[in-house]
């Protein structure tokens, strides 16, 4: 019989259906779903409020639902109609209920509820993996200059104070996501890692963002807002210096600060919200990121559903504010963001619920693969540097083609 | 009771989390005036929020309706709200103060605060009020230390106050206490 190490490079190999999460000392595999459930606007309260404390399992890991909300999904269930786009019509948003847990730290350890999970039978992929090493870009970078000035005027007005613009390189690939996911997180390991692989469609991401960490009446969430380019002779030391003395920087950190603390407000006890660590530097491989951890204490009587209705989409890759902010974006975005700035997490059947802003990923579905990078326009922004900031956003991707 | 007329701003509801700390506080979108419970409450705040006060035409109307009956304070927006409604200007201003910390000074105008006191606070403003401005009532009581824009307004007569930056905003040091002082409960 297999031993852990030789399972989990079987189904790793196969085309099995399973998600890899990173956590706190490793990865978390999680595999043999027994329901998988598309969510769309309708079903969404009911799944979040009902369905997700239905679950008993005698395992407590596996007594969630783990899965992703696109950007779509998540804006219609704040009432914002996103206008006709460019649409791959991707799921808006998929949940699954694992069975088996396999968890990577220093040994692999393996917990299922199916007695007989080894025996179970996996086959190869059918598809042939390929891909290209050139990618499109939606918008060049005189179309990006053209948006750039369209917003800073909604600026000067005072309709938005940040505004994201998005840009999303595609081409035709059909990758092999566990090997591409290894290969990322070789060079880029980020918090909220994950990867979902299913029969008809694959996510990566290498998410530096916590958007919500919720445990019993204690919800943090961890806005990013600044970012500077990191090069081999730069330190953290410099970074902390470059962001604390550069207004721009500092400006737009504070207003993601303000709204993030106003979310947490709309759901927790008066007087509980609190910054917990204000504006520290995170360090990855192409850059260097600002960030403020964030907490509160629920009221009593909120739902799943209040807690992602305040939170999400989560305001650090919009703009602010947020609702006038999606409007002006929804305006002038042609091509669907699909996964980009939605969100991806479980929520246990106790409450319990971690989840992540999408960034960093890359969608492949109908042999596309797409990824996608925003940076924010403020009044002091260069549309030349903000254009570069995305390149360096998606360049740990898109290097991933390269070789 | 406290009634919070929000428009649909990002940091309402830090507002709001002050306020609840004084008083029950009821929150609706200007759009979605519910007049029953406004009629009921004994404070309204003009949130911030995005864009202009000739936007909101639904606030003027609350504003014209209660300015006297009822203690009014309009927050960034909300302060050029209640301005708009005294025929006031808001204009563009040359420098644009979105998550700025700037020192703000108390004028010896000012019936609340003690004057020539210098503190610091939260803006998210890219409109301002356009002096001269004159009204018989309405006093300018704060200024910003570097721009000399006006930064607070009171009206002790008509029970109508209110604050250009963010005494919700982190970046404001003791905005606790500025609520406490305009609300004196």
């Amino acid at each position: 019989m297999l031993n852990n190490k030789e399972y989990l490079n079987k189904i790793f190999q196969s085309n099995k259906p399973l998600i890899i999460y990173k956590t706190i000392g490793g990865y978390d595999v999680y595999t043999d779903f027994k329901e998988k459930i598309t969510l769309n606007s309708k079903n969404f309260k009911n799944f979040l409020n009902k369905k997700t404390s239905q679950s008993t399992s005698p395992i407590k890991e596996l007594n969630c639902y783990i899965g992703f909300f696109g950007f779509q999904l998540l804006c219609e269930n704040i009432k914002i109609k996103i206008p006709k786009q460019q649409s791959l019509n991707f799921y808006p948003g998929l949940v699954y209920k694992p069975q088996t847990i396999i968890k990577i730290r220093k040994n692999i350890v393996i917990k299922s509820l199916l007695k007989n999970f080894r025996q179970l039978q996996t086959s190869k992929p059918e598809n042939k993996y390929f891909y290209q090493k050139k990618f499109n870009l939606n918008l060049d970078e005189s179309k990006y200059s053209n948006l750039f000035k369209h917003f800073s005027k909604k600026i000067q007005l005072g309709e938005t104070y940040q505004i994201k613009i998005c840009q999303t390189y595609s081409n035709k690939s059909n990758i092999d996501a566990v090997s591409f996911f290894w290969k990322l997180m070789s060079i880029n390991e980020s918090p909220e890692s994950f990867l979902i692989r299913d029969k008809d469609y694959s996510i990566i991401s290498c998410s530096p963002e916590t958007l919500i960490e919720k445990k019993k009446d204690v919800i943090i969430t961890k806005p990013i807002a600044g970012t500077l380019n990191r090069t081999k002779k730069m330190t953290k030391k410099f970074a902390n210096n470059f962001f604390k003395k550069n207004e721009k920087e500092s400006k737009e950190h504070n207003m993601i600060v303000d709204m993030e603390r106003n979310d947490l407000s709309r759901i927790c006890k008066t007087g509980s919200v609190k910054i917990n660590k204000l504006k520290t530097v995170e360090q990855y491989r192409d850059l260097y990121h600002y960030v403020t951890e964030i907490k509160g204490r629920l009221k009593k009587r909120i739902t799943n559903h209040d807690i992602i209705s305040a939170m999400m989409p989560g305001g650090s890759v919009i703009g602010c504010p947020k609702i006038n902010t999606i409007k002006l974006l929804n305006g002038c975005e042609k091509l669907n963001r699909n996964i980009y700035t939605g969100s991806f997490g479980y929520i246990n059947a106790n409450g319990d619920m971690r989840f992540n802003i999408i960034i960093r990923s890359i969608l492949n579905y109908k042999k596309r693969a797409e990824i996608s990078a925003a940076s924010g326009v403020v009044i002091d922004s260069k549309p030349k540097r903000e254009y570069k900031e995305n390149y360096i956003k998606a360049k740990s991707l898109l290097d991933l083609f390269k070789t | 009771m406290i009634y919070v007329i929000d428009h649909e701003d990002s940091f309402t509801y830090n507002l709001v989390h002050l306020l609840e700390g004084f008083s029950p506080t009821y929150v609706s979108n200007y759009y979605d005036i519910n007049w029953h419970q406004l009629e009921k409450s004994k404070i309204i705040i003009f949130s911030p929020g995005p864009g202009n006060p000739s936007h909101y035409p639904e606030t003027q109307k609350v504003y014209k309706k209660y300015k006297g009956d009822k203690k009014i304070i309009g927050i960034c927006l909300g302060f050029q709200q209640i301005l708009y409604g005294e025929n006031a200007d808001i204009v563009p201003q040359k420098k644009i103060y979105h998550g700025y910390q700037s020192k703000i000074k108390t004028l010896k105008e000012s019936a609340l605060f003690k004057p020539n006191k210098v503190f610091l606070a939260g803006r998210y403003h890219s409109l301002k009020l356009k002096e001269p401005f004159n009204s018989s009532s309405l006093k300018i009581t704060m200024r910003c230390v570097e721009s000399n824009v006006a930064m607070a307004i009171e009206d002790t007569i008509n029970n109508v106050y209110g604050f250009q930056f963010h005494p919700d905003s982190f970046l404001t040091v003791d905005g606790k206490f500025l609520i406490q002082k305009v609300l004196q409960l």
